[in-house]
């Protein structure tokens, strides 16, 4: 029952989504896609999380995607729609081949090379003057659907969408029980069988396409793009403050926190212009130190005090839980 | 034989632990001891391929397994119980036993079957089924431990000093399933509680410095003086 009771919210919630240009204007739309952008990279950040290795990469795959898409169609003449595909495919590509050399490494080391790949792609796409048009960037001739704001919402959604439905799978698959195994102990999660290389690279070339996928939504949006923008640390650092907000190892928490911390973001930018970034290092700081499990990690224990029923571990998957179990 | 290991030499880095060690092990239980340092760890780190072999062989089912990564060995059929009972303590008792199970080929029925063989061999896990691993006692966690191993249905079940941290009667618990458990599974288990584990076993080693000091059956060793003086204290 509890789990219909889910997919009926979820329903609901994807059927006022679809809605939203209904009754939305175009700034309103706006907002909402640069949330759901958001919303989808810090998911998406997660499911590699789940697996204990934490990326800085984001806006390194996000800008690889905004780049292979935008020339993709500057250069290659490809149609717009197929360059998001595209772009899609050259993230993943490019994560599996790094994969191969960066999942090696652990914990800091991991993390410190998935930021230098942000800086590396950068620079490359600052240096190719004639191919991708230097610090100056690249403009397309004409924004895809021609800029219709409904049609660019439901594009940005339709790839939230599949971002939230790989999450669901990572969370109901075999994938689930192996990443969680290799966060806790992989001597012990090699020695139930699980290849700790393989669903390393599952996730970091899933989690890669999805970033690049979205980073090409972006740029067909709003039509041209240039290093600092496609690259731009924010993408980064503000799908991890959305996802330790709204709660880690799950999909609904980092949705959770994009929504509070994107709508949050837009409001702090008309009010204190860049002293927004400030507030996000703050909430960083405030949830690390007092609700390591997020938003929703708070909640899921409020229910299950209000609750009062059963044994402390009543969840079967419940990662809020973790810490304290250690 | 089911596990054939002969002159086997390993370490780490330039420490050479393992100095030419023969085990073997048959359908039955086996044990091993020695003190502190002596190589059984080692020994386990070899077989399970956290550890490469420098010589020797290491043969499970007639083919070498030496070198070979962890998670292909643990497919193969050996389930390990770490000393460290390096168990998911996030993670439910269900999943910890779903997990056991899951990344080594087995059929749904034998999956099925083996978690009524795990559940009845250890009824306090069906009653703490949804419970948080690390929120258990340790006698429990050690239960689960050796639950999750048997969920990929092994052919061979190492178990590293499975009484370490447990209090006596717990100990005596372990043990006493051991016991049920050899007439299903090959078992080798390391110890330094030898006078509770030869209950439990068929045959068994002694190791110290790295070499195979003695090799007998559980009632040859619990008569042998040394055995007597260094591990029974008597």
């Amino acid at each position: 029952m509890k789990i219909r009771g889910a997919y009926i919210a979820a329903a609901v919630a994807a059927a006022i989504m679809i809605a939203f240009p209904a009754f939305l204007g175009a700034y309103p739309l706006n907002v909402a896609r640069s949330v759901m952008t958001y919303m989808a990279l810090a998911v998406s950040w997660d499911m590699l999380l789940r697996s204990g290795q934490i990326s800085f990469g984001i806006a390194g795959l996000f800008g690889l995607g905004s780049y292979a898409s935008i020339l993709a169609v500057l250069r290659g003449g490809m149609d717009p729609l197929l360059s998001i595909a595209f772009a899609a495919l050259v993230a993943g590509l490019v994560a599996f081949a790094l994969g191969f050399a960066i999942l090696r490494l652990r914990a800091m080391y991991f993390s410190i090379t998935t930021l230098a790949l942000m800086e590396i792609f950068r620079i490359i796409m600052h240096n190719l003057h004639d191919f991708s048009g230097g610090p100056e960037g690249v403009v397309l001739p004409e924004v895809i659907f021609g800029g219709d704001a409904s049609a660019l919402y439901w594009l940005c959604l339709g790839g939230l969408a599949v971002t939230i439905g790989a999450s669901w799978y990572f969370e109901r698959s075999k994938l689930r029980l192996a990443l969680t195994a290799i966060r806790n102990d992989e001597t012990s999660a090699r020695s139930n069988g699980i290849d700790i290389f393989k669903y390393l690279l599952v996730a970091f070339v899933v989690t890669s396409t999805l970033q690049g996928m979205m980073g090409a939504i972006q740029v067909q949006s709003y039509g041209f793009t240039t290093p600092d923008t496609a690259f731009d640390a924010n993408f980064t650092l503000l799908p991890l403050a959305m996802a330790l907000l709204g709660g880690i190892h799950s999909t609904i928490g980092p949705m959770a926190g994009a929504v509070l911390l994107g709508i949050a973001s837009e409001w702090l930018k008309l009010k204190i212009p860049y002293g927004h970034l400030v507030v996000y290092g703050v909430i960083i700081i405030i949830v690390i130190l007092f609700m390591p499990n997020g938003l929703f990690g708070l909640a899921r224990k409020a229910i299950r005090k209000a609750g009062g029923a059963g044994s402390p571990g009543s969840a079967s998957n419940g990662s809020d839980a973790e810490e304290g179990a250690r | 034989m089911i596990l054939d290991i002969k002159k086997l030499e390993t370490g780490y880095g330039k420490l050479r632990v393992l100095r030419g060690v023969d085990l073997s092990v048959g359908r039955e239980s086996v044990g091993l001891f020695g003190p502190n340092g002596a190589g059984k760890t080692t020994l386990i780190n070899a077989i399970m391929g956290m550890v490469r072999p420098w010589a020797g062989s290491i043969e499970f089912e007639g083919a070498p397994i030496g070198g070979r990564p962890t998670h292909l060995v643990a497919r193969a059929g050996i389930a390990l119980v770490p000393q460290e009972r390096e168990l998911f303590p996030g993670m439910s008792v269900a999943d910890n036993l779903e997990l056991g199970a899951a990344y080594v080929p087995r059929g749904r029925d034998i999956i099925e079957k083996q978690l009524d063989t795990v559940l009845s061999l250890f009824p306090i896990l069906k009653e703490r089924y949804r419970q948080l691993v690390g929120t258990m006692s340790g006698g429990q966690q050690r239960m689960v431990a050796i639950g999750r191993a048997l969920m990929a249905n092994p052919i061979l079940l190492i178990l590293d000093e499975p009484s370490l941290g447990l209090q006596p009667s717990i100990v005596a618990e372990v043990f006493d399933r051991l016991s049920v458990l050899k007439k299903d599974v090959a078992i080798l288990v390391t110890e330094q509680n030898v006078r509770e584990s030869l209950r439990a076993i068929d045959r068994g080693y002694v190791i110290e410095n790295g070499r195979v000091l003695l090799e007998d059956t559980a009632e040859g060793l619990a008569k042998n003086p040394h055995v007597v003086s260094a591990y029974l204290g008597l």
